[in-house]
């Protein structure tokens, strides 16, 4: 499957890292955007917001295929790209899924 | 005329009193003047979970003995390349390197 691609594996090792921050990184961005907090408290914030290490974020995140690492048209109900998908559904591995006509 | 208007100050003081009420029994908050608030952020769910686990695991990693195949293939298959003189050039060799060193 995906495990020698290296872009995958990167990947993979943000998306742990996203999940791993992701708590704290909520609670810096919210508490940045409260109005009444002391200014300086919020720069503080905005600073330790920014030492947080950049593949923590959910924005660097990228749905690659599963099968083929690709990181266009990829469907997320699926989690394939459609190349993929259309070879597994014409096979038949795809349970449920048939060609449309109607 | 002052009929109207304070019929009106009836209508606000009613509604206002009815949205604070709910507010008070549900435990809303409330955000009248919409300003920023970071109640917006704090309730959306957390996804960390799911998004962590898009790929799913290959069970052949906890087979040691595919494993060991595999990157036996790996190696003869980077041999062979190496026999016809198609391995990976030396360190600073490369077609990028060398455009790189040469600029310098």
């Amino acid at each position: 499957m995906w495990q020698d691609e290296p872009k995958c594996i990167k990947d993979h090792n943000r998306r742990l890292l996203a999940e791993k921050f992701e708590l704290k990184r909520n609670l810096y961005k919210a508490f940045i955007r409260d109005p009444e907090l002391p200014s300086e408290l919020r720069e503080k914030l905005t600073a330790k917001l920014s030492k947080l290490p950049r593949n923590s974020s959910f924005t660097r995140i990228r749905n690659r295929c599963v099968f083929s690492g690709r990181p266009r048209g990829v469907y997320e109900f699926f989690r394939m790209s459609r190349i993929v998908f259309r070879t597994l559904a014409n096979q038949g591995m795809l349970n449920g899924v048939k060609k449309a006509s109607w | 005329m002052s009929g109207v208007g304070l019929r009106r100050l009836l209508e606000t003081a009613v509604t206002q009193g009815v949205t604070e009420a709910r507010a008070r029994i549900f435990g809303h908050v409330l955000n009248p003047t919409g300003q920023r608030s970071p109640h917006k952020l704090l309730r959306k769910k957390l996804i960390g979970e799911k998004v962590s686990q898009w790929y799913p695991h290959d069970i052949t990693k906890d087979d040691p003995l595919i494993m060991a195949a595999r990157e036996q293939e790996r190696l003869s298959k980077l041999e062979m390349l190496k026999r016809r003189g198609k391995g990976p050039p030396k360190k600073g060799q490369g077609k990028g390197a060398a455009k790189r060193n040469k600029g310098k």
